[in-house]
């Protein structure tokens, strides 16, 4: 018995009994060499099917987030530390300049003589704790500008020193930041 | 000879839906279910920082994607110009540490430069993060607030700088105290 000759005896068979897909008028079809497409269609207008299309791209993938990305390369890269730091001191500059200005209005005393006579008030500790505050991300900033200059300048693109000249910021920027809060 | 009696017309006949073919078209079928589909396939939890803008094309699609009018301006002057500002930063922040005294001209440079790289650091923000297409009005708000607060910090540092001791000299009182 060969092969096809099974194929067709258990196609009689099915085609014996009652079946919605296989039915007499439905084979007939398919062994015809015109094509049928048993699809239902209908009839939209152009900007229904703008709309439905619409609809449709909203379902496709956003982004992804954040999360998903290698921690150390986002977070300890140093190039967001940079923004960080920068827009910090940015911030600070900027605020203080504004109440500067207002502090007359306000009453405020934001003279240098007065500032220095605050500082000077405070504990030993909470002195250096702010100096360090002030100077960790000021040296990192710095250390970390001139590194993103002569990467700028397409210098040490290497990946390996990519990776090794960020720690090294990190390292000199908490030696540089302890240097400056406890020996000057 | 179970594997080779089952011909290909076969199989179809055992796969094929007993209910005839779809009828309903693909658009038709709920939301949800399409979502369930496409989310088999992310292998990342689906947390979007914003949700997306309505897609819809502007005009046909068949339309050329407009070409922003060009402007000198728009090259690589202003990451240049960034550059140049930062790197001069360098010797202007080095020379006090170096000489132990400021002259009022250095620190008012310093003060000048310090206001530039920040104004244009801010920008960098703001045009990172503040994007024009998703939030038109926002972004130039942030960007007239900056040029704003920019032009009264001008202000504040040059009366600090005629009334009082100086950016550099503040600081190195105030280290010493």
């Amino acid at each position: 018995m060969i092969a096809q000759r099974v194929g067709t005896t258990a196609l009689r068979r099915v085609a014996g009994k009652p079946n919605a897909f296989i039915t007499a008028n439905n084979l007939a079809r398919s062994l015809s060499t015109s094509q049928t497409r048993p699809v239902a269609t209908q009839k939209i207008s152009a900007d229904e099917a703008r709309a439905i299309l619409d609809k449709q791209r909203l379902q496709r993938p956003v982004s992804p987030h954040l999360d998903i990305y290698d921690k150390q390369q986002t977070w300890f890269g140093g190039s967001i530390w940079q923004r960080f730091t920068g827009s910090a001191f940015s911030g600070g500059l900027y605020a203080f300049g504004i109440a500067y200005l207002a502090a007359p209005a306000l009453g405020w005393h934001l003279e240098s003589s007065s500032l220095i006579a605050a500082f000077g008030a405070l504990p030993a500790a909470v002195k250096a704790s702010v100096k360090f505050l002030a100077a960790w991300p000021f040296v990192f900033h710095a250390f970390n500008g001139v590194r993103h200059l002569t990467l700028d300048l397409g210098y040490g693109m290497a990946r390996q020193t990519i990776v090794k000249g960020g720690w090294y910021v990190w390292g000199a920027s908490f030696v540089g930041g302890l240097a400056l809060a406890l020996f000057y | 000879m179970a594997s080779i009696a089952r011909s290909s017309l076969l199989r179809q006949v055992a796969s094929a839906p007993k209910s005839a073919v779809a009828t309903k078209p693909a658009f038709q079928k709920s939301i949800i279910a399409n979502a369930a589909r496409a989310t088999a396939f992310h292998t990342t939890a689906r947390r979007p920082l914003l949700p997306p803008l309505p897609q819809k094309v502007e005009g046909t699609v068949n339309d050329a994607a407009p070409v922003p009018p060009t402007d000198p301006s728009h090259g690589s002057y202003h990451w240049t110009f960034d550059r140049l500002v930062a790197a001069s930063l360098v010797p202007i922040t080095l020379t006090p540490f170096a000489a132990g005294s400021v002259h009022p001209v250095l620190d008012a440079t310093l003060c000048a430069t310090l206001l530039i790289h920040s104004h244009t650091g801010f920008q960098n923000i703001i045009v990172d993060y503040v994007p024009k297409y998703r939030v038109p009005r926002a972004r130039k708000a942030f960007s007239w607030g900056l040029n704003a607060a920019t032009v009264v910090v001008g202000l504040a540092l040059y009366q600090y700088e005629t009334n009082d001791i100086g950016l550099t000299e503040t600081i190195k009182r105030i280290w010493k105290a």
